[in-house]
């Protein structure tokens, strides 16, 4: 068998969002279990006493590159047949700062907010009251954004072709980096004064 | 420091050592220049204006064509159901997302052949796939389909019959002028209603 499944046909094209309701309520369920769905522990992220967030999705992004890179040249998979998202310069930069802005403001990120609606927590039902009003703004007022939310298209660039650099070389380099913002991660938390919550 | 944290480092990082020693893969997804070559020398790229007229017909979901002229003559007249990507933006990220499509058969066409080969033989080199020339271009495809000449009458079935067939395909795209005309006129026919004069007995009866 050799992936990626749906693209390559071995499973049919109709299971798409089967499957994809299956890994989102997995995906629910390990941020909860990880205690995701408390904004205080995200905003540890900010504060310096808790760095969970980061741990959790740099090892995340870690294991998956290292899964494909390995994946890939074994054969188990074609990694060029993995759809990229096309990458519009300018919405990330603005979409970036909103999304961060609203991050340390309200304590949660989409997903998070879920969990947190998931479990009764009433903040987080008022922020994703929030995302939902945002988004009917943003598609009310879709004319007047659409340059800017179409420019500046550069398809599915890779950073290690933008960077001239060898896959593997990145990954490597990836490993390390992550492996230091770990121990950096600790390093701080040992040294702002501990939390309770 | 936990011994589980030492053991789950120690693994990530022996691989991605490992990674480094990955032979390095064809990142360069261009056509080799022999390769080019055999692909220019290969007449298969064209399609006839018959070919693709008849899969317009029938409404192929797997053709896709696409004039690489300017947007001005784009607007002035296209081969309907053809979208326009000009050749000079033919490298940008949407027309290469457009022409990347694996499941479409991509039909170029210019005012002739010349530039929608210029055209194809670009995207061949950046090795997209299933791309092809329309024979003639739009000029072929206006003189055979559009204005296509009715055989005398001791031509050959085929001549006839391919005559028939663009015919038909010219009013499937532009209507039947003749039949066009017959409705305008028929609809103007007015009704007139001749009134009885209000005194009048009816005729007959009781």
């Amino acid at each position: 068998m050799v992936g990626p499944l749906i693209p390559m046909g071995v499973i049919p094209e109709t299971w798409n969002n089967v499957i994809a309701l299956l890994l989102g309520a997995g995906f629910g369920f390990s941020l909860e279990a990880s205690g995701f769905s408390s904004s205080r522990k995200i905003m540890g992220t900010f504060f310096g006493y808790d760095f969970v967030v980061l741990r959790v999705f740099f090892t995340a992004a870690i294991t998956a590159m290292t899964g494909i890179i390995y994946f890939d040249y074994m054969g188990w998979m074609d990694a060029s047949m993995l759809y990229i998202n096309p990458y519009y310069v300018m919405s990330a930069i603005i979409g970036g700062i909103i999304m961060g802005f609203g991050f340390a403001l309200g304590g949660f990120c989409p997903g998070t907010s879920f969990t947190g609606v998931a479990i009764g927590k009433i903040d987080a039902m008022f922020f994703s009251a929030g995302l939902f009003i945002g988004v009917f703004i943003f598609s009310e007022l879709y004319p007047l954004f659409e340059g800017i939310y179409n420019s500046r298209n550069l398809g599915g660039v890779k950073i290690y072709d933008l960077l001239g650099m060898r896959e593997t070389v990145f990954g490597f380099l990836l490993i390390l980096a992550a492996i230091g913002m770990f121990y950096g991660a600790t390093f701080v938390e040992k040294k702002v004064k501990k939390v309770e919550y | 420091m936990n011994k589980k944290y030492l053991l789950l480092t120690g693994i990530i990082i022996a691989l991605g050592i490992g990674m480094l020693f990955m032979p390095q893969r064809d990142t360069d997804k261009q056509l080799r220049p022999e390769m080019l070559l055999a692909a220019i020398d290969d007449p298969s790229r064209f399609l006839s204006t018959d070919d693709i007229t008849d899969r317009l017909v029938k409404q192929d979901p797997a053709l896709l064509l696409i004039d690489v002229r300017s947007k001005e003559q784009f607007n002035t007249f296209e081969v309907p159901g053809a979208i326009n990507i000009p050749v000079d933006s033919l490298l940008s990220a949407p027309a290469r997302e457009i022409i990347g499509q694996k499941a479409k058969d991509k039909v170029f066409y210019s005012n002739s052949d010349v530039t929608s080969d210029q055209a194809w033989i670009l995207c061949k080199r950046l090795g997209m796939e299933r791309i092809y020339v329309m024979q003639g271009g739009i000029n072929t495809w206006f003189s055979t389909i559009v204005k296509a000449v009715k055989p005398v009458e001791t031509a050959s079935v085929e001549e006839i019959n391919l005559y028939q067939f663009r015919s038909a395909a010219c009013q499937h795209f532009f209507g039947n002028s003749e039949t066009k005309t017959e409705v305008a006129t028929s609809t103007k026919k007015a009704v007139t209603v001749t009134k009885k004069p209000a005194g009048a007995s009816s005729g007959g009866g009781c």
